[in-house]
């Protein structure tokens, strides 16, 4: 159904999307400060793929992902949703393209409203965006709860009722009730335990293929990530450091942080521990509220020079399908740890 | 050589609405000095009931070891009074625990608290216990330990905040070390700092370890030998290796292979993830003599849901408690 | 699936209840604070009798005469007083209970669910409430408006709504960070409906509790009010009884211990119902 054109256009394009937070300073006279929580960063996903963003805690992904929701709001930036300049739509326009973009997120045990039947809850984004007519949506419902596996007679029961898993399957049903074109997962399996995460990805993945769905997959494990992914985005302090197809960008990492990042995972793989050597990075990030000017990196980068803390590396292409920003990596495309 | 730790046949009970439920069935294991030891399974499977038994901190009146002995330099753990454990508890084995968090007291600088457990364990004069405080934040790496002495639990990050429950662990020099999670709610660059810590901390000092965890990788990566661990009873031990490269327990199988790993060279095919279906049962049925794993096993046939399997042994130690472990 | 879960549907209040139902001193509570209700109610009916006609000699021993509960310093028959009483002292409870709650969860959760400036504004607002001398308080309003019984309950529901609102804005600030709430957010619900149809009812266990626990503080100041004579003297209420009768305390002590009695056994069954439902209603106490 879907053509070979349609399949390379983008379903989402963020452009330079920046959130700050006030931060008070003490004293009466301390002037606010912000932080930048997401600082200027821009990418796009394909339809019908997935975006894998990375980091860690305090590097801004999930912020970024609500922000592409309208979850959060952005100081500046642009968010484009096929037709739809997101963050511009008041009212009904605004209703129509929410139904567009839905969230799945980690923690199962907060993310139903547990006073609502399992079927309210998957109901409540049909009725509240008015989609499709109102004697139609049982039958949705009905649908969802298939598709996701589980049965018809649990639609009545009450989300403590269910174990994470199943509802975790809730909530994806939820996700998917106003048919949306992006679905962004905030860490959708990091909740869950070991069994039960591999059920939750093949259906992640089953659906995307059923329902040529678009997802933003919002992980710090990057063995997931690897499995989920179509192209990466890792993020450090507010930025994307780097940008790349998912076979590049594990294969062939550019960046000393992604280095990192990869090399600190443990595994089961033999022969990659053999080949892995760690690359310690010291140390905790700077001051968010005070960031450095040049590279966030740089004070626990292993191979920093000078221009590193004077000059803020740009995100720059270095290949196809690869954007790295690190000063230290040129055309040729090679490891500055190599 | 006498292991360090003996556990033969342990039984631990709950006791909850529905009754009483083994929540650790029959285990045995042994733990050698120096070695690392890791538990693998889900949650709800008795990995940190088994180190709260051999702690001794059993939640009261809900929790207690049924029969079955812990031995421990040739005493039993499961018989000792609450003095005798609360003497052992810190000065030959201690614990680290998943929330580094919520571990530390926030209205003490860590210093303090680290001296405390000193001057509490080995009497140290208060300025000894200060200069030996500062010491071990050197040993766990925290930068410039002199001046961090004097900081206050919410001045430090997570990562710091589990040196600093490691520094307290270690403080007298344990024999047996219990890390359950460590580093769950860590960072994974901040993770491999702390597990090349416990690594390197238990080659210097001989420590014994045991490590608590989900995650297969920092298994192969920290341990020599593991037990999987499914619903109280032990399904597998033996050599991490060993049994990575084959289970003979259909349930480690699933733990190994349900998980995308990061493997030493990417490439395009991604084949869908395993599943082990359903969940771990509840305690109501804990104890029953049949193969609790057999209702998300899809080898299970008559025999396995009538009868306990018991351990087959293979070589390397190796053991598996399951009827099919043979051809698995 | 290896275990298969319950098959009927039980919403987080049927378990509540069901919890209620197997504490013992909850339920003793609740079927004394039922005796007392229908006494109040029913009682005229069974046991006719003015409690303001002055029926025998004043200060006639309980159980002389006829008058079981015996009768006070005018002669007034003290059980009438203490049937009619009730419905006095238990509709002031319940009313200004209610008017506290109603304040209390306004003020909360505008506070809570919108932050800010308008957070600080009611935040101060409500703190400027809470350090008023209480007693003082209401003391000047009933003197400067007149002793009626709808003054009386707003002086009491003036003094007491901050509690409720603290509770309520602190629940709501904890609740509209949870997934859920930026779920239904991600659907385009508006602010109204996310405030009292999808915070609200997840914030209540806490303010229930808090709210029957009112109902027996509100009795206890109305008793207070009347013991210091701000009451209205043309009816009859448990306090008013006992501030009636202060002078001949030590002369004919059960005209002011019956009523006390009374005031007592009802405060306690309501504490003892506010406890059950905090057991019953917080969710750690019960098992996952």
């Amino acid at each position: 159904m879907v053509g070979e054109i349609e399949n390379n256009d983008e379903l989402l394009n963020v452009e330079n999307l920046t959130v700050r937070f006030p931060v008070k300073r003490g004293g009466l006279f301390g002037g606010k400060s912000y932080l930048y929580a997401v600082d200027d960063i821009s990418f796009s996903i394909k339809r019908g793929e997935t975006l894998a963003i990375v980091g860690e805690s305090g590097s801004g992904k999930t912020t970024a992902a609500l922000a592409v929701a309208r979850l959060v709001k952005a100081f500046k930036g642009k968010v484009q949703l096929g037709e739809f300049d997101f963050l511009n739509l008041q009212d009904e326009e605004l209703r129509k393209a929410r139904a567009k973009v839905q969230f799945i997120f980690q923690d199962p045990y907060a993310s139903l409203n547990p006073r609502l039947r399992a079927e309210a809850i998957v109901r409540e984004p049909l009725d509240s965006l008015e989609a499709g007519l109102p004697s139609g949506r049982q039958g949705r419902v009905d649908q969802l709860f298939k598709s996701v596996g589980l049965r018809p007679e649990q639609q009545r029961l009450f989300p403590h009722q269910f174990s994470g898993g199943q509802r975790q399957r809730i909530g994806i049903a939820r996700a998917l009730s106003t048919q949306p074109e992006l679905i962004i997962c905030d860490e959708p399996v990091s909740a869950l335990d070991v069994a039960v995460q591999a059920q939750i990805l093949n259906l992640l993945r089953r659906l995307q293929k059923e329902m040529d769905l678009t997802y933003l997959f919002i992980s710090h494990d990057l063995g997931v990530v690897q499995h989920m992914c179509d192209s990466v985005a890792v993020m450090y302090m507010g930025k994307i450091v780097e940008h790349a197809d998912r076979k590049s960008l594990f294969n062939n990492p550019l960046h000393p942080y992604t280095s990192a990042l990869l090399s600190a995972v443990p595994s089961v793989d033999k022969k990659r521990r053999e080949a892995t050597k760690r690359i310690l990075i010291p140390g905790d990030p700077p001051d968010p509220i005070d960031p450095p000017k040049g590279c966030r990196f740089a004070n626990r980068c292993p191979v920093a020079q000078k221009i590193c803390n004077e000059k803020e590396p740009p995100l720059q292409s270095v290949g196809v399908d690869h954007k790295v920003a690190c000063h230290l990596v040129d055309e040729r495309a090679k490891s500055p740890l190599a | 050589m006498m292991p360090l730790l003996k556990i033969d046949n342990l039984r631990i009970e709950l006791t909850t609405r529905d009754g009483i439920a083994p929540v650790i069935d029959d285990l045995s294991l042994e733990l050698g000095a120096g070695e690392t030891l890791s538990f693998v399974g889900e949650s709800g499977c008795g990995k940190s009931m088994t180190a709260l038994g051999i702690m001794g901190l059993l939640p009261e009146k809900v929790g207690r070891i049924a029969s079955g002995t812990v031995m421990f330099n040739g005493e039993d753990l499961a018989q000792a009074s609450d003095a005798r454990l609360r003497e052992i508890r810190g000065n030959d084995i201690s614990m680290i625990f998943q929330e580094p968090m919520t571990s530390l007291n926030p209205v003490f600088t860590i210093g303090e608290q680290i001296a405390e457990v000193l001057r509490r364990h080995q009497n140290l004069s208060n300025r000894a216990a200060w200069s030996k405080a500062t010491e071990l934040l050197d040993a766990v790496r925290i930068p410039n330990p002199k001046a961090r002495v004097n900081d206050y639990p919410h001045q430090m990050s997570g990562g710091q905040r589990q040196r600093v429950m490691i520094a307290i662990a270690l403080a007298c020099e344990p024999k047996i070390l219990i890390a359950d999670e460590p580093t769950t709610a860590l960072d994974v660059t901040v993770q491999a700092q702390i597990f090349d810590l416990l690594r390197d901390l238990g080659k210097q000092t001989g420590t014994a370890t045991i490590l608590i965890t989900h995650d297969m990788g920092a298994v192969a990566e920290m341990a020599e030998r593991m037990i999987v661990m499914y619903a109280g009873r032990k399904a597998e031990d033996g050599p991490v290796e060993q049994i990575i490269d084959h289970p003979r327990h259909p349930y480690t199988k699933g733990l190994i292979s349900c998980v995308p790993h990061l493997m030493a060279s990417l490439s395009d095919d991604r084949p869908e993830l395993v599943e082990v279906s359903g969940i771990v049962p509840s305690l109501k049925s804990f104890g029953r003599d049949e193969c609790l794993f057999a209702s998300r096993c899809d080898r299970a046939d008559d025999k396995c849901r009538s009868q306990r399997p018991p351990e087959m042994g293979f070589a390397n130690n190796q053991n598996s408690a399951c009827w099919h472990a043979g051809d698995v | 699936m290896s275990i298969e879960p319950i098959e009927t549907a039980r919403s987080p209040f049927a378990e509540a209840f069901e919890m209620f139902r197997k504490n013992h001193a909850a339920v003793a509570g609740l079927v004394l604070l039922f005796l007392i209700v229908l006494g109040g109610l029913l009682g005229p009916g069974i046991y006719p009798g003015d409690p303001f006609e002055m029926v025998w000699a004043p200060f006639t021993p309980p159980g002389e005469e006829g008058y079981l509960l015996g009768t006070d310093y005018l002669g007034r028959d003290l059980l009438s007083m203490l049937i009619y009483g009730a419905r006095v002292s238990i509709a002031i409870g319940l009313a200004a209970a209610f008017l506290t709650v109603f304040i209390g969860i306004t003020v909360g959760a505008l506070a809570g669910f919108y932050g800010g400036l308008i957070e600080e504004i009611l935040m101060r607002i409500t703190e400027f409430f809470q350090v008023l001398p209480t007693l003082l308080f209401s003391m000047v309003i009933v003197a400067l408006f007149g002793a009626s019984l709808p003054m009386i309950t707003l002086a009491i529901g003036l003094v007491s709504w901050p509690a409720v609102a603290r509770i309520t804005r602190s629940e709501f600030l904890r609740i509209r960070e949870l997934e859920y709430v930026t779920a239904a957010r991600a659907c385009g619900v508006s602010n109204w409906k996310l405030m009292f149809k999808v915070i609200l009812p997840n914030a209540l266990p806490p303010i229930i509790v808090q709210a029957a626990l009112m109902v027996g503080s509100a009795i206890l100041f109305e008793a207070g009010l009347s013991f210091l004579g701000l009451t209205d003297p043309n009816i009859v209420s448990w306090g008013q009884i006992i501030g009636s009768n202060r002078p001949y305390i030590l002369d004919a002590s059960y005209t002011v211990t019956i009523p006390g009695v009374a005031i007592f056994l009802t405060v306690l069954a309501i504490s003892l119902v506010g406890d059950g439902l905090n057991d019953a209603l917080n969710p750690k106490l019960r098992q996952r």
